[in-house]
């Protein structure tokens, strides 16, 4: 049968409240001595994409886990739709997750390592078709899972992920081993699935990636959570300064640092943090100072995203300066 | 729960390896024969007294042994295989209810091996008898159908039985080269290991072996230190601890 259930999950024993699809409790996942997540909270809703961000070694693969039951949580929960992954029959038609890319028997063709997948919720062949076309694996649905190039595993995976026709989907890192055709067309389908009202987690260990394609992003260090906030929040609230050149500096720094202002001075430039740019303009002004060029700059996400996270690094290259 | 074991038979096809070992049955089945022809051979020209001293051309006696290990090897792969891959999360993932995802394996696996086991006993005990035509014991293995009939169930059975032992094993050690290890150990190595116990432990213990439970089956070994009911709990014992320890490891274990 191919009939693909669309209907919602239903809540088990508690109301799945709206915009909390994905809903992680207090999670806490000790590995002997070692907490990979440590009390960790957060809620993930539908309509958009959400980035799930951390340094390697920061708990994300091992949250994804907890949420698709491989893992059993040292204390907390992890929910989807409002009950627990291993209580939902037949789970592909609601989660669809792509984990590692490794994840599926070498030697069986894409088609049957679909086929086997598909068959286990009861999905028809047809629609393993239908998917590998969508993924573009049509052409080597033949060949054995083993002879794929590891961006057509990660596009397997996808379909994987698409076959039950999901309203909840987990990516593990899924533009690892894509060429930038293949993170191109992954982006836009995680966009496109976010579009149609679907909820998204994808997780990534790089910023550049996520203000492409995320809308709220998930930040954790060390197994907590440091921030869960939209991209545009975080790139309003992170480290702003105005950038001023003007050609007489030492006067201008010299009135700015007398209301407040923290001043450096770069490349022939003043970079002024704790005043704003029309602040600065009426300081200069009233100082009969001339201002040549006055430019706010926000923080780039990514600098945004290794300061937040600066403390939470496992390991480090020895004595290299960001 | 349909839907998985559809699933696992479709898995159980699709994958190179049981079709390596189907090959490798046939090569044993054919050994096997090959091994009873030149019996027989030997036993036509051989005078009379030399005749009574001949053990029986049953090809059984090389392919149960052999095939033994393929079964286990069998039941073995259909989780280490997935394990090895990281193919037991997607597994996983699409059946997050791990006890039915061990009863559906069981049941494919199981139920696979019992009719591959019938095939191969039931071949392997044919072509014994096609072999040796109308020739008297020894030389013959059964003196009648009903015991041909009954060695051919107790050898299916004991095949079988290492499929079973082979999947139980595989959920536990989760390795396949741990799994065939063990495999090999408790078929070939254990029972010699046993035989260098003080009396009367060596027969005692030799009795338990996986690879003298058949012939106690049927009552077909002289001297049996079990009852062929005996033998027949063995086997289930066998069986259910394997599989019951690997339950308990594949259902509180993180995959």
């Amino acid at each position: 049968m191919s009939v693909v259930d669309r209907r919602p999950i239903r809540p088990a024993r508690r109301p799945a409240t709206l915009g909390r699809v994905i809903e992680v409790r207090e999670l806490t996942k000790r590995y002997g001595a070692t907490k990979a997540v440590d009390g960790l909270s957060f809620a993930v809703g539908p309509g958009c994409v959400t980035g799930f961000l951390g340094p390697n070694g920061a708990g994300k693969s091992t949250t994804m886990r907890a949420v698709l039951g491989l893992d059993r949580p040292t204390s907390g929960e992890a929910l989807v739709g409002g009950r627990r992954y291993a209580e939902i029959p037949r789970p592909m038609h609601h989660v669809g997750a792509l984990l590692d890319a490794s994840a599926a028997h070498g030697g069986r063709t894409a088609y049957d390592h679909l086929r086997v997948l598909a068959r286990s919720n009861g999905i028809g062949d047809k629609r393993v078709v239908a998917v590998l076309e969508e993924v573009g694996l049509a052409g080597v649905a033949r060949r054995r899972v083993g002879a794929l190039s590891l961006g057509m595993r990660q596009r397997l995976g996808v379909a994987a992920a698409l076959l039950g026709d999901p309203g909840v989907l987990l990516f593990d890192e899924p533009v690892n081993g894509l060429d930038p055709e293949g993170i191109r067309w992954i982006r836009r389908l995680m966009r496109s699935l976010a579009a149609e009202g679907r909820t998204v987690l994808v997780s990534s260990h790089l910023m550049g990636e996520m203000a492409l394609t995320a809308d709220r992003v998930v930040v954790v260090g060390r197994g907590k959570l440091i921030l869960e906030a939209s991209v545009r929040e975080l790139s309003d609230r992170f480290r702003r300064d105005v950038l001023v050149r003007t050609p007489r500096p030492a006067e201008l720094t010299a009135a700015l640092r007398a209301a407040g202002a923290t001043v450096r001075e770069e490349a022939g430039a003043l970079l002024v943090r704790d005043l704003d740019a029309p602040g600065i303009a009426d300081l200069a002004a009233a100082a009969r100072l001339p201002v040549h060029e006055l430019t706010p700059r926000g923080a780039s996400l990514e600098e945004a995203y290794l300061e937040l996270t600066d403390d939470s690094v496992d390991h480090r290259a020895g004595g290299t300066d960001r | 729960m349909t839907d998985v074991i559809a699933s696992e038979w479709l898995k159980l096809r699709s994958v190179r390896s049981t079709g390596y070992l189907l090959l490798a049955l046939l090569l044993t089945l054919l050994a096997g024969s090959a091994v009873a022809y030149l019996m027989t051979a030997d036993w036509d020209t051989s005078p009379p007294q030399q005749r009574a001293r001949f053990g029986s051309a049953d090809p059984s006696v090389m392919v149960v042994p052999f095939g033994q290990f393929l079964f286990g090897v069998l039941g073995a792969l259909a989780v280490t295989s997935e394990y090895g891959s990281g193919m037991i999360r997607t597994a996983l993932v699409s059946v997050p209810r791990r006890r039915t995802l061990l009863l559906a394996k069981t049941a494919v696996v199981g139920g696979g091996a019992v009719v591959l086991g019938l095939v191969v006993a039931s071949a392997a005990a044919l072509s014994g008898e096609l072999i040796t035509g109308d020739r008297p014991a020894p030389i013959a293995a059964f003196d009648s159908s009903a015991a041909l009939w009954s060695a051919v169930l107790a050898n299916a059975a004991a095949l079988a039985l290492l499929a079973l032992l082979g999947l139980g094993l595989g959920f536990v050690l989760r390795s396949t080269a741990g799994t065939l290890v063990a495999l090999c150990g408790l078929l070939f190595v254990l029972p010699v290991l046993v035989l260098m116990l003080p009396q009367p432990w060596d027969e005692r213990l030799y009795a338990l072996t996986p690879g003298v439970l058949a012939p106690q089956l049927t009552g077909a070994m002289a001297d049996p230190s079990l009852t062929p009911w005996g033998a027949g709990l063995v086997m289930v014992a066998y069986a259910a601890v394997s599989l019951g320890a690997g339950a308990a490891v594949l259902l509180r274990r993180d995959a």
